[in-house]
């Protein structure tokens, strides 16, 4: 945007540019992944090819979709642990429930967003209109969902349709699936952000008292956020289960912190109002990928977990420095 | 606040009812009776009543803790009042929320700025609801030349509208804040010390004389006298939650509003007796104290010495205490314990220095809720009472009763979890631990907060005893009939300087509220 015509001291508020990237936590996190892309490539033949990159999307896309619900609630300072229990009951009711073909797969499609959705209408209701601790809150419904899952499927297995698993993780017109759901979602969200709502996802997570001094509808919004957070993890969930063609209850588990962890090394606040879905998924990507590098690298896969951590620490700190040397810029 | 309730003075009744009667031709717009309002056992507002006429810029005036603020936070549309009636251009105004005393005209630029930082000065002027572009979604660029326009209409030239509200300096962002509430064209204009942060308040009063030659209906609230001078005519004297007197500007002194706002003080004649041990010079000093709000700041506290310290909120009282107590850090100066120069860098270290630091809040930085009375005393020192690496309680128990003595904290409150005990005991037992803790200087803010009457004396004489023993004691209040009573010498606070030193037989409320204000002039 170019300054207003009629400021012309304007300027000198503006941030430098250098400041301003330094500040996005999604440009931080983009850096840390092409490093990790390059070392991979390095100690892995075929690294950049389509098959590895396509395969890379399928096994990545459900914590990045689960990561990008995941955000939305905490840009306004909140914390939906449900994910894990949404993402498992959506795998596990692709793997019981859905029907062959294409009528059968958008059928799923609708059981899981429905699903997602009425987990975060539970939650949206409890914290927006009851007024009860989010972290509580998702923690009961994450219990019910992982309770309800195994009530669905008592143990790993059932049957992903075909046509499921196989068009999810495969191309269309030669690019692969996942990344256009992937892109479909940025795209909701960039529309998403610029509405009454999205504004006011960032005003809450700044300030409650000021965003409703301001006039925002601060529970309705509170509200939206964990119903469009809990339809993302649906789709995650279905997502998972066509990427491993089969079902299993204690999916979600290992899910949990990993969304946490993909929202940090994507430069989103937990303090709420700042950042956004585009690095939480990239930092998802990031975490993926990390796995890889590891592998190729013949590091033990028990030493999966400790890299990480260390990922992720490296991303806070890079973080806090990045938006200390951001403010300390020159005017 | 224990103050006894001071009827108006007839005279000051019929200066009023004299104004009232110059302008009754035209019906008030705004009409305010009887607004009660209390938070549980506490009374913010009783029985207020005003009234603001279109065209009219009505001062609200009072100390902190008048009321100013709730009966603001009402007009907003914020709280709900108890009782009383409300009504705006003759007809009943009961808004529920902000946005419904908007819908109703009435719009308010806060004290306590209310932007959002992390959005753009476009956002924060254009919500809740943001324009639209061709696709139905917010438009940046619509927005920013929307919020130019208001901007320049009101003649902020030096913002950008895309910049983000936490890039702005503390001045702008007031300016933001000011044109945000004029943005919604209100019919009743409320600002809230709209000029705290400008040093340059020749705009708003531009603003403010459009306004009302537009007939708008201003209600206008300032610590500054002299600006309040400027631009009213008429003023409404809040003093513990009740209105006072609605007086004619013009022809009241200063005194005498001051007289009005303070109240008159009842406490039993000063007790001062200095004590009269040879000083041994400073037993606390601070040279050239420098940090966020406070500038430069020097003094001395003797042994045996009370030296109050009065402001009106946020001139840097806060923050300088803080400093002190280990809590801010201090950007330059120097402060001496004893002639040895103090650590401050930690609250540990400041009571390792010798400073014991009561906290302005009580119940979020004083005490543990849900231990009782005696924990909460003998936290400080229970590195003292060990038995290898156990607590011998019965050590615990004879430090707690001998420190509770002193606070006059009845043996069977301190077995009680601290959170059933009243806030007065509560501050007893507060006040207790800092005593425990063996500091040679206390520092303590608004140490009588909400405690009744009783509490008050108990405190006072534990402070009287802490100097008489070779102590002192740095204290800041609210109340400044209550700095009169027991200080020996008091500074005044203005703007993160000392503007004032008041010795104590001079000591006296008009004095202090004179330099408090900023007209040290008068005082002298």
């Amino acid at each position: 945007m170019s300054a207003v015509a009629g400021f012309p001291q304007a300027e000198r508020q503006r941030r430098p540019a250098l400041g301003r990237l330094l500040g996005s936590g999604a440009v931080m996190v983009t850096v840390i992944y092409l490093l990790l892309l390059l070392v991979y490539s390095l100690c892995q033949k075929n690294a950049l090819s389509m098959t590895q990159f396509s395969d890379q999307l399928s096994n990545g896309l459900p914590l990045a979709l689960g990561a990008a619900g995941g955000t939305l609630v905490v840009l306004m300072r909140g914390f939906d642990l449900s994910v894990a229990g949404v993402i498992a009951l959506a795998d596990v009711l692709t793997a019981t429930q859905a029907g062959d073909g294409q009528l059968g797969a958008l059928l799923c499609l609708a059981m899981v967003v429905g699903t997602g959705l009425l987990v975060g209408a539970v939650n949206g209701f409890l914290v927006a209109y009851v007024g009860l601790q989010s972290i509580a809150c998702t923690l009961a419904t994450m219990i019910i969902c992982s309770g309800v899952a195994l009530l669905v499927l008592d143990a790993p297995g059932g049957n992903v349709p075909d046509f499921i698993s196989d068009n999810l993780t495969g191309t269309l017109l030669g690019v692969p699936v996942p990344l256009i759901i992937a892109l479909v979602v940025l795209l909701g969200w960039v529309i998403l952000r610029k509405t009454n709502w999205g504004v006011g996802l960032y005003a809450l997570g700044a300030d409650e008292t000021a965003a409703r001094l301001a006039g925002v509808p601060v529970r309705r919004v509170k509200f939206l956020a964990f119903c469009a957070a809990g339809a993302l993890y649906g789709v995650a969930g279905m997502m998972l289960a066509a990427a491993t063609s089969n079902g299993d209850p204690g999916a979600g588990t290992s899910y949990l912190l990993l969304v946490f962890a993909a929202i940090a090394i994507g430069g989103t606040t937990f303090t709420g109002g700042r950042g956004g879905l585009l690095g939480s998924m990239i930092g998802a990507a990031t975490l993926m990928l990390l796995q890889k590098v590891l592998f190729s690298l013949g590091v033990s896969s028990f030493y999966t977990g400790i890299g990480q951590g260390l990922i992720m620490i490296a991303a806070v700190l890079i973080a806090a420095l990045s938006a200390r040397l951001a403010r300390r810029m020159p005017r | 606040m224990t103050k006894p309730i001071v009827l108006p003075n007839p005279r000051l009744s019929a200066q009023a009812s004299q104004v009232a009667g110059t302008t009754a031709s035209l019906a008030p717009y705004l009409r305010a009776e009887g607004l009660s309002k209390a938070y549980g056992a506490t009374v913010a507002l009783s029985h207020v009543s005003l009234d603001v006429h279109a065209g009219e810029v009505h001062a609200l005036l009072g100390e902190n803790g008048a009321g100013k603020s709730t009966l603001v936070k009402i007009l907003s549309g914020i709280v709900l009042a108890d009782q009383g009636r409300l009504e705006v251009d003759g007809r009943p105004f009961e808004p529920g929320s902000l946005l419904g005393a908007r819908a109703a005209g009435v719009s308010t630029a806060f004290q306590e700025l209310s932007l959002l930082p992390n959005l753009s000065v476009a956002v924060n002027l254009m919500l809740p609801n943001l324009l639209k572009g061709p696709l139905g979604i917010n438009s940046a660029r619509r927005n920013e030349q929307a919020a130019a326009a208001l901007l320049q209409d009101f003649g902020v030239t030096t913002v950008d509208p895309a910049s983000l509200v936490a890039d702005l300096s503390l001045a702008e962002k007031q300016r933001v804040e000011i044109v945000r509430a004029l943005s919604h064209r209100p019919r009743l204009l409320v600002l809230d010390e709209p000029t705290a942060a400008l040093a340059d308040p020749g705009w708003l009063f531009d603003i403010v004389e459009r306004l009302t030659g537009e007939g708008v209906a201003i209600l206008y609230i300032s610590h500054r006298l002299a600006e309040v001078r400027r631009l009213c005519r008429r003023g409404t004297v809040l003093r513990n939650g009740r209105s006072i007197a609605t007086v004619d500007l013009t022809g009241t002194p200063d005194a005498e509003i001051f007289r009005m706002m303070v109240g008159t003080s009842q406490d039993e004649p000063k007790h001062k007796p200095m004590s009269n041990r040879q000083s041994i010079g400073p037993r606390l000093s601070a040279k050239g104290l420098t940090g966020r709000n406070v500038h430069d700041v020097s003094f001395e506290v003797g042994d045996g010495e009370i030296l109050g310290v009065a402001a009106l909120e946020g001139q840097g009282q806060r923050p300088m205490f803080r400093m002190l107590a280990g809590l801010e850090p201090m950007t330059a100066g120097t402060v001496r314990v004893d002639n040895k120069e103090a650590d401050l860098r930690s609250p540990a270290a400041a009571l390792r220095s010798g400073i014991g630091f009561l906290p302005e809040e009580r119940k979020t930085e004083g005490i543990f809720l849900g231990l009782k009375a005696a924990s909460n005393i003998s936290l400080p020192i229970l590195g003292r009472v060990l038995w290898g690496p156990f607590i011998n309680h019965r050590r615990e128990n004879a430090a707690v009763a001998e420190a509770s003595q002193h606070v006059d904290l009845a043996k069977r409150y301190q077995a009680m979890r601290i959170s059933s005990l009243s806030g007065g005991n509560q501050q007893k037992a507060l006040l207790a631990r800092v005593l425990l803790a063996g500091p040679r200087n206390l520092v303590l803010y608004d140490p009588t907060r909400g405690v009744d009457v009783g509490t008050k004396q108990v405190i006072y004489a534990a402070i009287r005893n802490f100097v008489d023993q070779g102590g002192s004691a740095l204290i800041y209040s609210t109340e400044l009939a209550e700095l009169v009573h027991l200080a020996h010498r008091c500074l005044v606070v203005y703007g993160g300087r000392i503007v004032g030193d008041v010795a104590g037989s001079l000591l006296t409320e008009d004095r202090l509220v004179s330099f408090a204000t900023g007209h040290g002039d008068i005082a002298a």
